[in-house]
């Protein structure tokens, strides 16, 4: 008898994943996976799927403890070394905050609804990936909240993110959006997750944040963004796996796909206009502007290198995508301006931009700061210069879709706001842009039931009638919001400024024994 | 002496997240519950699931077992991400050398006829029952109601994958680095009449719409088979010489007593509910009363299949564990 041949690498690492499935034979296959039909895509042979990346437990298991050895180190030593004090400013944080309201709690979701596909696609191959991928976004949802901790013990703004994003009416952007996602239908959570979110725009979201945190002296922010790195390399080739193997399985499958690589991208689009004023205002060393970042990231990278790709099964540069390139100069501006009027009833602080901050914003949109928006800032500087502060009486309408206030203008006129609308049962709903009209218009049942904060403000569901019930009901704490200037985290600030440098003039104490 | 050190002393304004110190009250919140409670969203969710409009996106009615306050759980061990991924590098870091000590000893190959025969038609076959327990996991972390109970399960379900893994490793290494145990071990599991029970049971399970069900049928099934392969068929290889099944064993019974911890624990915190408790009871009994059987007739199976191989005592021993269950979760006298 010959002896038995050795397993190759590929063969073991099958052996020990795919081969633990078997045909289900005392329950049909459409009962135990019921959801993987309905959304009209086909497939044919779930073994052609590729594999992304192989990783036995033990793998897994070894190099993410490692890294989150490595990491939680650094925050204790951060912690205990006071290294918030290194900041740039505190107004830093408010892009931090605005992460761990917004950001963290899709993290979250994401854990959720991988684990949804981890259990209901029919592939053990794509089983698997997701369920990894379902525990790496449970890493990284938590590991930001322990990262985010400690400031949340000095500085104001973190401590009810969770109750915030719930609630709080520009937080329903990124909390609808992701609602949308998880409540699609598997394939569809690929494409508008897997694809779109962590491939398509990914460099969009976090690369601005972790880049940020390292301009600005946040350590930890860094520390976590380069460990999430080898983990979102990752997910990117899990997003770009199910695309090509959806599109690879029928023909039929590619205008499904296309028709939600539409949507996604311009849903996407639309959360990161939160993304662009953070970058281009709240970050007091800059790193680069929303203008560079779009067109490097997503005009160059996935205009110029991914699509191209694409092409061959017949998918095209999403819908709209014209509209999002000729925003990318008034954007960011739009979206500030916007904040700054409400942001005493947001988790973050605004302020005018500095001498040094506009000049730079003139240098990055030569087009259009200085003729469109430094005059709304000479303005509100006016109005400070008074003793005044200028915040918005009144409520936002909402985009029915996107969930931002209806400030965006028509493509290729600054000056004019942007309204769509469209009758559904009798009712009236109001858009942002031809993006979020079409999308309403595809699923209009899915979008009337969006919970939208102005409405349900007005319906006395947040608290009660006055802002402060309101502010009462979102759980802000003085310092939380409003103006910069003045507020509790720059007096605080200044003080242990105060103190750490008087102690550097006095003789420094002889350590040792 | 001592240094002395001086550094700036800066008086935090809060100790920790406002919903934590609202439970807890005014002291300083551990990582596991910051990571973990209240993290999940209760409230003014957009859509409805296109696939199931009649729920929320997370709900406690996908569940009949219900606690008032989902975080009146927490896992005993206190497992967020980075502890639960280096408890279990170790637990894969010590079977690894487990292996290689029997694999440079030879001792696998030389462990007694009856005992390698156990180990290729009963237990490596249920590398496949493992990744049953992989599928009831993931659909727990996804329709479980707050983070501290899915978050376990999400747990669970990785470490089910972890459990196949350690057993094909095993199957592998009985066969010389070749997949032949591996291969009659799946055909064993889809043809042979003592495995049939089982897999038809887990299959069932995977169909069950309240996670809860699948989760604690999975536990009835695990308390008795793990209680036969690894508890007591590990104090008889001690006493038959096959000294080699024990080390191996010693890995998936640290596992699954470790497993029983948060277990455990959900099964009192829905007992001690103060709104949901009597109908929890009832309904666990009720759901014992109607999985019990079919868990114990794929236990039997691989008994039948251990006493065949050893004459162990294990088709008795899987009946009086069985009786033992059907007690602990017998409706209350009222």
């Amino acid at each position: 008898m010959a002896a038995p041949r050795k397993l190759s690498m590929k063969q073991r690492y099958a052996a020990l994943t795919r081969d633990l499935d078997w045909d289900l034979s005392y329950v049909d296959e459409d009962t135990a996976y019921p959801y993987t039909s309905f959304e009209g895509i086909k497939i044919h042979d779930w073994s052609k799927w590729e594999d992304p990346f192989r990783l036995t437990i033990d793998a897994y298991m070894k190099y993410q403890a490692e890294k989150d050895k490595r990491l939680y180190a650094v925050l204790d030593s951060f912690a205990q070394g006071q290294g918030h004090l290194q900041l740039t400013d505190p107004s830093y944080l408010n892009a931090m905050k605005l992460f761990l309201q917004g950001v963290t709690p899709l993290e979250y979701q994401a854990h959720r609804n991988f684990a949804y596909l981890a259990r209901f696609l029919n592939g053990p191959g794509p089983r698997f990936a997701a369920l990894c991928q379902s525990q790496d976004e449970l890493r990284h949802a938590q590991t930001e909240i322990h990262t985010l901790s400690n400031y949340n013990k000095y500085y104001q703004g973190f401590h009810s993110w969770n109750h915030q994003h719930d609630r709080v009416w520009y937080l329903s952007v990124p909390k609808s959006y992701f609602d949308d996602a998880v409540t699609a239908g598997p394939f569809e959570f690929l494409i508008a997750i897997g694809f779109s979110f962590e491939y398509l725009l990914t460099n969009l979201l976090f690369v601005p944040f972790m880049s940020g945190a390292s301009f600005n002296g946040d350590l930890p922010t860094m520390t976590f963004g380069f460990s999430a790195q080898s983990d979102e390399s990752r997910h990117m080739t899990l997003g770009l796996e199910a695309i090509k193997f959806m599109l690879e399985q029928d023909p039929d499958n590619v205008p499904i796909v296309q028709a939600w690589i539409d949507k996604w991208f311009w849903r996407g689009y639309r959360l990161l206009a939160l993304v662009s004023q953070m970058l281009d205002y709240m970050l007091p060393r800059k790193v680069m502007s929303w203008k560079e970042a779009f067109e490097l990231y997503f005009e160059e990278q996935m205009l110029g290198g991914l699509f191209p790709d694409l092409a061959y099964y017949g998918i095209t540069p999403p819908r709209h995508v014209e509209h999002a390139i000729a925003e990318k100069e008034v954007l960011s501006h739009q979206v500030y301006w916007t904040l700054y009027q409400f942001s005493f009833a947001a988790g973050f602080t605004t302020t005018v931009p500095s001498e040094d901050a506009q000049k730079w914003l003139a240098e990055q949109y030569p087009q259009t700061f200085e003729k469109l928006y430094k005059p709304l800032w000479d303005k509100a500087s006016a109005v400070v210069d008074n003793g005044g502060r200028y915040f918005y009486q009144g409520l936002p309408q909402l985009c029915q879709v996107c969930q931002v206030p209806m400030l965006f203008t028509e493509p290729g006129d600054p000056t004019t706001i942007c309204q769509r609308h469209t009758e559904f049962e009798g009712e009236r709903y109001d858009f942002c842009s031809d993006g979020c009209q079409w999308i309403f218009e595809r699923e209009p049942e899915k979008y009337v039931q969006a919970w939208l904060p102005v409405h349900q403000i007005y319906q006395g569901n947040c608290g009660g009638p006055t802002v402060p019930d309101v502010l009462a009901w979102y759980k802000l704490q003085p310092g939380d919001n409003g103006e910069i200037a003045g507020n509790v985290e720059q007096t605080a600030w200044e003080a242990w400024h105060a103190t750490s440098s008087a102690e550097e003039q006095a003789p420094a104490p002889v350590a040792g024994n | 002496m001592q240094y002395e050190l001086r550094t700036q002393v800066i008086e935090p304004r809060r100790k920790t997240f406002t919903n934590l110190t609202e439970r807890y009250g005014d002291r300083p919140a551990t990582r596991y519950e910051e990571g973990s409670v209240d993290v999940q969203a209760t409230a003014n969710f957009h859509y409805r699931p296109l696939w199931d409009p009649t729920h929320e996106i997370y709900d406690p009615e996908y569940s009949a077992l219900r606690l008032t306050d989902p975080y009146s759980f927490v896992d005993p061990r206190q497992f967020y991400y980075a502890p639960y991924v280096t408890s279990r590098a170790h637990l894969h870091e010590a079977f690894a050398s487990t292996l290689a000590y029997l694999e440079n000893r030879d001792l696998v190959e030389r462990l007694p006829q009856g005992w390698k025969d156990l180990v290729a038609q009963a237990v490596i076959p249920l590398r496949h029952y493992e990744s049953g327990g992989q599928l009831i996991g993931a659909y727990g972390c996804r329709f479980g109601y707050g983070t501290t109970i899915t978050q376990c399960l999400s747990y669970a379900s990785f470490d089910r994958v972890g459990n196949a893994q350690l057993l094909s490793r095993l199957g592998i290494s009985l066969d010389g680095g070749s997949d032949g145990i591996l291969v009659s071990a799946k055909q064993a599991w889809m043809a042979d009449a003592d495995l049939q029970p089982l897999r038809k049971y887990v299959e069932l399970l995977l169909v069950e719409s309240d996670w809860a069900a699948q989760h604690v049928g999975l536990d009835l099934a695990d308390q008795l088979i793990y209680g036969l392969l690894y508890t007591h068929l590990d104090e008889t290889a001690l006493l038959g010489g096959a000294g080699a099944y024990s080390l191996v064993a010693q890995h998936l019974s640290g596992w699954f007593t470790d497993n029983r911890r948060w277990v455990d624990a959900l099964y009192a915190a829905w007992g001690r509910d103060p709104e949901h408790g009597a109908a929890n009871k009832a309904e666990l009994s009720a759901l014992v009363a109607r999985l019990l059987p079919g868990a114990l007739e794929g236990a039997l199976g691989v008994a039948r299949i251990a006493d065949r191989c050893l004459d162990a005592g294990a088709v008795a021993f899987v009946e009086t564990r069985a009786r033992a269950l059907a007690a602990a979760f017998a409706p209350e006298e009222s």
